[in-house]
């Protein structure tokens, strides 16, 4: 079995990350003595919600405890500690932040930017909106490949932590944006060409360092210009090739036989028609359930979208996450097309025949394995961040508002104090 | 013929009187600055009804001396030397020039392109002295401009669709020196109090802007002094001894702002902000930042909610100074009212008279002899009509070092 959502990189900078917050805690214990860390370290308690924990049921009534913005414990029967700070979530639903595969937010958009830490921007107006919204992870990109070249721009995981840069990225460069397909002749060849670069290079490579006599041969000299193709090659990043024709889609699945790269396909209108195929080779793909494309009248194999997509993938087995027609967050044009009703477009794809549990799976913890943060966000897991949401109704209902959003146990966001949504109520 | 002569002779001669008329008792002297400096005497004493000093008070039926273009003594029982030349006005308000810390007026667009580190390039030498711009601001009261070299200006508005800006995008990175001027004079020698008053940042929150500004600063770091001209002004601006302006348009640029700030801790940066700079009031308190903002009432994103950024800014302790919304002539002519809207909204009447006076011009670091009518300092003064911050109020002369540079066109002013 190959590994999986890109988990060995990000322990390896986890466990960074973690001695940097422990050297950090210690300077601080030695001067400040109120520290906003310090705050955080009283245990935060949400009780009273039905918590849909994704990966463990639904617990009815259930607690949850959060220490040092993680979850420490979940259940029906749990002690709250005395001065705990309390939030009630009675006749609530509490589930896990949702996750946005793709989105626009909180990078400023300067041009040819190559490092998205350098940008990011906690008090972009999408970050407030996508906290209102629900969404507390999110892959955001910049740039894109140009000209002949098939690979370009970067991504990066953050967390819509208004305000708060220090808690925004949680993993930089976690796909590599590719863009080939059929009416792009040129781009393809090069594709291939550069990984067969990389490739011969990576065998040359592996060759001398098992070479008992390394002073007898010279090391192989990396290539310019393939690092992108070299971590495909090795696995550390899934490329993201956007394939809305079941046509694309396999030429796309050829590339993972050929060069056993990790792939994501994205705007795969299709992939109902090619679900098995996708299955087989374990690549991840995100849909857009209620986008409509009609069919194809001169093929005559099955073609255009379908309703039903969803559904279809799911009885293959292909792991897939929902998003909008829109990756935006827009407080203009139409309402529903943006990431401010994710959850609207996963009910589309239960409109279609999809189980809720999957439904949801695709817009939590399936969504943060694609882009390879499971591992912290995505569900109500002790050990896992608290990337918490409170609803005052069913994710899937149209009536239904966020309440409260937490990032990393902290309330980022009360629908009591927005502007935009506090005095909207419904008789329920 | 002969008669054609005599009245060409006759209107040569009667334009050559009128002339000299004009230049001798100064009422065109808003025209030829020039001919106004060379006319002052040597001592000149204020009498008024108010003197709003700014920094020490009002004083009420108050005299300012000044001699050699300084305010030699100012107060009540003060002696008026018998030489001076006694200006009566018991129904004025004497007030400081104003003081507009980061500007282009005057000036053409900055170049475009990717990040540059130009320390050693200067404002000064892209000065156009005659340009009727600064015959017209100072009618708008100003009598001290800091000149920018490069700028984006100020980022106006918010929309759905992104950032808008005046003027164009210049090159990102050091922009190099900013110079300290008055609007008057034939030449820059005449025009500039400060040729490297301070340092120019246009910063950016990406890769690229921050690699070029932070190796340029490193280059200059622990050295006392140096002979290349791209590092000394840095050199300068890294121990402090002149102030960092820096453009930093979005509150979640200042963040990255203040990491990248955080290893130069001599170093005496002044903000230039943009839109939203409320939500890191705190941390610019905290940091102890001085802050320039553009005199105006801003909405909070995608909404029609005011907010007054200076008043809440300065609620928290932060130092502010108060600019004009555009480099044009007319942005300077309405810059009081749009003070007086501010405090119309909540800012400190006390807060926004500094905020134009001697806040910018501690910010240039020319605090030490102008902003303030205080002994020792430059006479740089207006006679108005009333308080600078009531809408009905006019400007009636203008005088920088002692000298009027500037009189209203239409003789006394009066509420009509």
């Amino acid at each position: 079995m190959k590994l999986r959502g890109g988990k060995p990189l990000m322990n390896k900078k986890h466990i960074h990350h973690k001695v940097l917050i422990l050297l950090l805690a210690q300077a601080l214990s030695a001067t400040v003595v109120d520290s906003p860390l310090f705050a955080n370290e009283r245990v935060t308690a949400i009780r009273g919600g039905d918590l849909y924990t994704i990966t463990d049921g639904i617990i009815k009534n259930g607690t949850i405890l959060i220490e040092g913005g993680k979850i420490s414990d979940i259940g029906q029967k749990i002690g709250i500690p005395k001065d705990a700070n309390v939030i009630d979530a009675g006749g609530k639903i509490v589930m896990p932040g949702l996750v946005a595969v793709s989105a626009e937010a909180g990078v400023i958009g300067y041009p040819n930017i190559e490092k998205i830490a350098d940008s990011l921007d906690p008090f972009d107006f999408s970050v407030s909106l996508a906290l209102a919204s629900g969404i507390t992870t999110a892959m955001v990109s910049a740039g894109r490949p140009s000209g002949s070249n098939p690979v370009g721009g970067t991504t990066a995981v953050i967390k819509t932590s208004y305000g708060d840069l220090d808690q925004m990225l949680v993993k930089e460069s976690v796909v590599q944006p590719v863009m080939i397909s059929n009416s792009e002749w040129l781009r393809k060849t090069t594709f291939k060409q550069n990984l067969r670069k990389a490739q011969d290079y990576l065998r040359e490579l592996a060759e001398y360092q098992r070479s008992e006599d390394k002073k007898k041969s010279e090391e192989p000299k990396k290539p310019g210009g393939l690092d992108e193709y070299i971590r495909l090659l090795k696995r550390e990043v899934p490329a993201l090739i956007s394939a809305s024709t079941a046509n694309d889609i396999l030429a796309d699945l050829e590339l993972v036989d050929q060069f056993d790269i990790r792939m994501i396909l994205t705007d795969a209108v299709e992939a109902w028609i090619v679900a098995e195929e996708i299955a087989k080779r374990d690549v991840r793909v995100i849909i857009t359930p209620r986008q409509k494309v009609r069919p194809n009248e001169d093929l005559s194999a099955p073609s255009g979208s379908n309703l039903e997509i969803g559904a279809i993938l799911r009885k293959a087995g292909v792991k897939f996450a929902i998003i909008p027609p829109s990756t935006s967050f827009e407080t203009w044009g139409v309402v529903g097309r943006d990431l401010m009703a994710l959850p609207m477009e996963a009910a589309f794809a239960v409109s279609g025949g999809l189980d809720e549990q999957t439904a949801l799976e695709a817009i939590t913890i399936t969504a943060a394995e694609i882009i390879g943060v499971a591992d912290r966000v995505g569900s109500l897991q002790v050990g896992k961040d608290a990337d918490i949401i409170i609803l005052d109704g069913h994710p899937f209902h149209h009536k239904t508002f966020v309440d409260t959003t937490l990032i990393n146990g902290k309330v980022l966001y009360e629908k009591s104090k927005s502007i935009y949504f506090a005095h909207i109520t419904h008789d329920k | 013929m002969r008669n054609i002569c005599c009245y060409v002779l006759l209107s040569i001669l009667t334009c050559g009187s009128l002339k000299a008329e004009g230049f001798g008792d100064g009422r065109y002297a808003g025209n030829h600055p020039q001919a106004a400096l060379e006319a002052a005497t040597e001592a000149i004493a204020i009498k008024a009804d108010r003197i709003d000093t700014v920094t020490s008070g009002v004083i009420e039926n108050g005299i300012i001396v000044i001699t050699d273009g300084r305010i030699k003594a100012i107060g009540n029982d003060i002696e008026i030397p018998d030489v001076a030349e006694v200006i009566d006005v018991p129904d004025k308000t004497i007030f400081p020039g104003i003081v507009n810390p980061s500007s282009r007026i005057g000036l053409s667009l900055p170049p475009t392109g990717g990040p540059a580190s130009n320390p050693h390039y200067r404002v000064v030498d892209e000065l156009y002295p005659h340009q009727d711009q600064y015959k017209r601001i100072l009618g708008a009261g100003f009598t001290t401009m800091g000149l920018l070299p490069g700028d984006r200006g100020t980022m106006s508005y918010y929309s759905g669709y992104g950032y808008f800006f005046g003027g164009r995008s210049p090159i990102p990175g050091i922009t190099g020196q900013g110079a300290v001027i008055r609007p008057t004079g034939n030449n820059p020698e005449e025009m500039i109090v400060a040729e490297s008053g301070f340092i120019m940042i246009y910063f950016q929150a990406n890769d690229k802007v921050k690699k070029v500004i932070k190796s340029a600063l490193d280059s200059a770091k622990n050295k006392a002094n140096s002979d290349d001209p791209k590092v000394q002004p840095l050199v300068e601006a890294l121990e402090g001894r002149i102030p960092t302006f820096v453009v930093c348009n979005l509150p979640g640029e200042m963040l990255h702002l203040f990491e990248l700030l955080e290893p130069y801790d001599k170093m005496k940066p002044v903000l230039i902000a943009g839109i939203e700079t409320h939500l890191v009031a705190e941390e610019l308190a905290k940091r102890k930042i001085p802050v320039i903002l553009p005199a105006r009432i801003d909405f909070k994103r995608n909404t029609r909610t005011r907010i007054n950024v200076p008043r809440l800014l300065d609620e928290v302790g932060v130092k502010i100074a108060l600019k004009p919304e555009s480099n044009s002539v007319r942005g300077h002519e309405d810059f009081l009212m749009q003070v007086a809207e501010l405090v119309k909204s909540g800012l400190n009447r006390q807060v926004a008279k500094k905020a134009i006076t001697v806040n910018p011009a501690e910010m240039l670091a020319i605090g030490y002899r102008l902003g303030s009518l205080d002994v020792g300092k430059d006479a740089n003064l207006l006679i108005l009509t009333g308080d600078p911050l009531d809408v009905g109020t006019k400007i009636d002369k203008v005088m920088i070092e002692g000298k009027i540079v500037y009189e209203a066109p239409w003789g006394q002013a009066t509420d009509e």
